[in-house]
């Protein structure tokens, strides 16, 4: 087995470019959008959920947003396999810096932990490269609200508003017109909605097709996270007009 | 005696070596060695480094963050292995986090099991045996890095600057660049290097050195100072912005010069900058 | 006979440590720190097996170090308290368990607040506004309770240590050769002059 699988080692084309990693980054382009905006009392993370059926459980089944520790989230774009092993490593990673520590893992370090994962199966060992790109929402005390983005190289980068997946160039435009530095949670979750709603392929949004998770801070201080249930974002869906009528929703999904 | 090792921060890779004999080995080698090993630095950035008279100075073309960037977390090239050494680079910013990690290891582990810490040719070599280690054993692929790596040895005074390259080459340099347009820049400092200069000149170097494949000033040029016996000084923008400045006037006042014909230089500027034909050979 | 004291303050935390270096009843040293810096904002005293200690303490900094490299930014007091306690108690459940006893002292940048630890070589760790380690628990904890107040100033706090290492003298069947005094603010770690060699009336 090694033999077969040594010979496909990610290696430098001639011109130095890594060319398993690019066509994992390929890979990411077909997934489903998600994104997420930093505001300044909280973040918001939503996502495009592709495969959506009247028969799969809602609250059970999350497919692009994930927690990883008490005060960290993250959206998946990609290989939804791949991104599970990347988040168990994650938790783990958490959850040992905090019985060694005594206190939660900072966003970055987390970030970077997962990071060198990933960068490590881009020189390692003869297997591919991990076919995910991560976004991620946390909060630290030394850093307050932070954003952050993660790709199949390694690579990863601080962010105010940012995308993954399918359509996310234009995701990017949008949020560049309609990104504003002082805006707040509520206000970020407004516009997340309507970039997706302008991004996604079908037109018509509900429920079933995206998911939604913001992270905060109490009135007490405390940071919280939370994965929206579906009356939650159809109430959101609501109040900007975005939604369609019940009926022609249950049609679409069928 | 109980060797202690230090925490390594990360989970073991699973990094399978293929030893399934020496003559599959050699074969696989033999195809990958031509077009597997970059021996030259990847595309990336530009980095300079230049040695003065008791000062090293590490200067690094900085992209301009995107409009919806968080600039708290912008990841520096120019790091830090241990208090008195740092070290910039040029390639593929994941591989380079992870072999600077490796150098800091082993920084500290040195330090702990010698007491003294690591000197700059010490931490090189290590770091270019590193990335040789990469191109030679199974399964993996070499770093797509090449580093500059520059400080002062304990209790001494000599400014230190070396290079290593993905290959494991690595050597001692008065001023050198890698990374993208690094030819350029290193035919620039040729030219207009000199022994002996001062902080003021060694920076102003630099930041001239850069701005050959710079074009945007300042707010893309990071430059970090180091002087024996202190920590790392990164130069604020405002700081690199009056360097930018009086380089610019100066340029102007040569071109003003050259086309007024006779006009006496005015012997104030710090690095003289002639065509290559007629200036003192330096280096 | 090893002494180590800690005395929190208002915006300050106290070390002391003994500069007597023994070997059973014997003296080899009198100016031995028993102390280490371990990143800007935190001092770790030790005591106990001669060799333990200083293996210990270098190994504890290296790593912290090690973290303040990797991270561009220093592990927090508690955070370099629970750290200190988790290898001690491997250390513990080891075939060769470390005979070290040590104080943390720490000011975070953070909470902007001072802060003191106590652990012992079985690796209890607990934070106080004051401590002490050996003999000098029996003779200062005492003078430390009638006179401690959380919010006291830097002279008042040298003033409560002067009456505990007075006390200490008074009592103490062998010189501990007068203390290193250190203290963490949030400038960092600094070193005080202490007068060690001021009479003491017996009791």
């Amino acid at each position: 087995m090694s033999r077969r699988y040594d010979s496909r080692t990610t290696i430098f084309s001639p011109e130095g470019r890594l060319y398993q990693v690019e066509y994992a980054l390929e890979a990411i382009s077909h997934a489903g959008t998600a994104l997420g905006i930093l505001a300044q009392d909280g973040i918001v993370l939503a996502a495009e959920r592709k495969v959506t059926s009247k028969l799969l459980e809602q609250d059970t089944s999350a497919e692009k947003l994930y927690i990883l520790n008490d005060n960290m989230i993250c959206a998946v774009a990609g290989m939804t396999a791949d991104a599970n092993i990347l988040i168990n490593y994650a938790r783990q990673a958490a959850q040992r810096y905090l019985l060694t520590y005594n206190e939660d893992i900072p966003c970055e370090q987390l970030v970077r932990r997962l990071c060198d994962l990933k960068q490590g199966y881009t020189q390692h060992g003869g297997l591919r490269p991990f076919g995910v790109s991560f976004i991620y929402a946390g909060y630290d005390p030394q850093r307050q609200f932070q954003l952050y983005q993660s790709n199949p190289s390694g690579n990863y980068g601080g962010w105010k508003a940012t995308s993954v997946g399918a359509n996310n160039a234009s995701a990017q435009s949008l949020l560049k017109q309609d990104y504003k530095e002082e805006c707040d949670l509520k206000e970020a979750c407004g516009l997340a909605v309507k970039v997706l709603s302008k991004t996604m392929d079908s037109t018509k949004l509900s429920s079933e097709k995206i998911e939604f998770a913001t992270v905060g801070r109490t009135k007490a201080g405390k940071v919280y996270h939370h994965l929206w249930g579906a009356d939650e974002i159809d109430a959101l869906l609501k109040e900007h007009d975005l939604a369609k009528k019940g009926e022609e929703t249950a049609e679409n999904v069928g | 005696m109980v060797r202690y090792s230090l925490q390594s921060g990360w989970a073991r890779l699973p990094g399978r070596i293929c030893s399934r004999s020496c003559k599959t080995r050699l074969e696989l080698y033999e195809i990958t060695y031509p077009i597997g090993i970059p021996l030259t630095t990847p595309p990336g950035t530009c980095a300079v480094g230049v040695k003065g008279k008791d000062i090293v100075v590490l200067g690094c073309e900085k992209r301009s963050a995107m409009k919806l960037q968080d600039t708290r977390i912008t990841p520096s090239k120019i790091c830090l292995v241990d208090t008195h050494v740092s070290l910039a680079f040029a390639g593929l910013n994941a591989d380079a986090r992870i072999l600077v990690d490796k150098a800091r290891l082993e920084a500290q582990s040195h330090k702990l099991t010698v007491e003294d810490p690591v000197s700059i040719e010490y931490i090189t070599k290590y770091v270019a045996g590193v990335q040789q280690k990469y191109t030679q054993s199974g399964g993996v692929r070499p770093f797509g890095i090449s580093t500059l790596i520059v400080g002062f040895d304990p209790n001494d005074k000599t400014p230190r600057l070396y290079q290593t390259e993905p290959s494991g080459i690595y050597s001692a340099w008065k001023a050198n660049a890698i990374g993208r347009s690094s030819k350029t820049v290193r035919e620039f400092l040729e030219r207009n290097h000199k022994a002996d200069m001062d902080r003021e000149e060694t920076i102003k170097l630099t930041v001239k050195s850069l701005l050959e494949v710079v074009q945007t000033g300042a707010k893309n040029i990071e430059i970090s100072v180091m002087a024996p016996g202190k920590p790392m000084e990164i130069l604020p923008v405002e700081d690199i912005e009056k360097y930018v400045e009086s380089i610019n006037t100066e340029k102007q006042e040569e071109a003003a010069t050259r086309r007024g014909g006779r006009t006496p230089g005015t012997g104030t500027a710090a690095i003289l900058t002639r065509p290559a034909d007629d200036g003192p050979s330096a280096s | 006979m090893e002494v180590l004291l800690g005395i929190t303050g208002k915006d300050y935390t106290i070390i002391a440590a003994s500069k007597a270096a023994m070997r059973g009843a014997t003296i080899l040293k009198a100016s031995d720190d028993k102390t280490r810096a371990l990143n800007k904002h935190s001092l770790m005293a030790f005591s106990g097996e001669a060799g333990d200690t200083v293996q210990f303490a270098e190994y504890i900094q290296a790593n912290i170090q090690l973290y303040s490299m990797r991270n561009d930014t220093n592990l927090g007091p508690g955070a370099v308290a629970s750290f200190v306690r988790g290898e001690l108690a491997k250390a513990l459940r080891s075939r060769k368990p470390y005979t070290v006893n040590l104080m943390l002292g720490g000011w975070d940048p953070i909470t902007e607040k001072p802060s003191l630890y106590w652990a012992d070589y079985l690796a209890s760790l607990a934070k106080l506004p004051y401590a002490a380690h050996g003999y000098a628990q029996y003779y200062c904890l005492s003078i430390l309770d009638k006179h401690h107040h959380p919010d006291i100033d830097f002279e008042q706090g040298m003033k409560i240590l002067r009456m505990c290492t007075d006390e200490l003298k008074r009592r103490l069947p062998i010189d501990f050769k007068g203390v290193f005094v250190k203290v963490v603010t949030k400038d960092g770690i600094r070193e005080i002059k202490y007068e060690d060699d001021m009479p003491v009336k017996s009791a």
